[in-house]
């Protein structure tokens, strides 16, 4: 169970999935609107709200409705190289402590 | 050792982070505390889980106050060196250590790990990082990797890509 709180954590979450790091990307180098992205990255229109809801909340992009279409681009956040690293341990460190748990357990049955 | 989905309820990690420069993170161990703590020190075993499944090769676990550890890594996507020094060492019950990666250097993390005997047979494990970021943050910065953001994610997924 992962409990996210505000701020970094919510970068952390949306950084997590390739997806919406590719939407970033897509974003940085144009504004797009859902249907356009859901093309993009061939999942569906529930999909792709989806995963920008997630990158809206953390404030790394802003949707706003322009007739019957949403744009979206790059939100007001920016995340700088440490954001990344922190990131990245974060991710490290479960990984080892999952590693940890699996090797706690395998050497538990040779006892 | 392969049934591992049957432990899928002690695998549950609670993360949060208390505030933008800490991280916590507290999860059940299903062994004594001695266990885990043999686990984590003795570096027959630590070569056994710490390294991803790559070579890890030990170089230095100093586990005393002031001790150095060394573990570099050989991964297919190349070398990575990690170390720092304990700071404080109260067998089996604490540990507090500084890490580092060759690849970021000058950004210091110091982990505060806390193990509670549970009087089961299991153990709570409860990490607490700390970013220390004073004057890394310069240093990082005259290595050229500043700029806009997609070279923060090119940069974020090289590093994931490298230690994911």
């Amino acid at each position: 169970m992962v409990q996210y709180s505000p701020k970094l954590d919510t970068a952390f979450g949306a950084l997590a999935d390739p997806t919406r790091r590719g939407i970033l990307e897509r974003l940085g180098r144009s504004d797009a609107g859902i249907s356009e992205l859901a093309e993009a990255f061939d999942i569906t229109l529930t999909g792709i709200k989806k995963h920008v809801g997630v990158l809206e909340a953390a404030g790394l992009v802003t949707t706003e409705k322009i007739g019957r279409v949403r744009r979206c681009r790059l939100g007001p956040r920016r995340l700088d190289d440490e954001s990344a690293w922190i990131a990245t341990y974060r991710r490290m460190l479960e990984g080892r402590l999952n590693r940890l748990g699996d090797f706690l357990e395998r050497t538990r049955e040779k006892q | 050792m392969t049934t591992t989905t049957e432990q899928e309820p002690m695998v549950k990690a609670t993360i949060t982070t208390p505030t933008d420069r800490e991280i916590r993170i507290e999860r059940i161990f299903n062994a004594p505390r001695d266990r885990v703590w043999k686990a984590m020190t003795d570096p027959k075993l630590v070569a056994q889980w710490w390294g991803r499944g790559n070579k890890l090769v030990i170089e230095k676990l100093e586990v005393e106050r002031g001790g150095h550890w060394r573990f570099v890594e050989h991964a297919p996507e190349g070398v990575n060196g990690f170390e720092g020094r304990f700071r404080e060492v109260t067998p089996p019950e604490r540990v507090v250590q500084t890490f580092e990666w060759d690849g970021m250097p000058g950004y210091v993390i110091v982990e505060t790990a806390t193990l509670e005997d549970l009087g089961d047979g299991r153990t709570r494990f409860v990490n607490v990082s700390l970013f220390h970021t004073t004057d890394e943050r310069d240093g990082f910065l005259q290595s050229g990797m500043e700029g806009g953001l997609n070279e923060s994610y090119a940069a974020l997924d090289r590093l994931l890509a490298k230690l994911g």
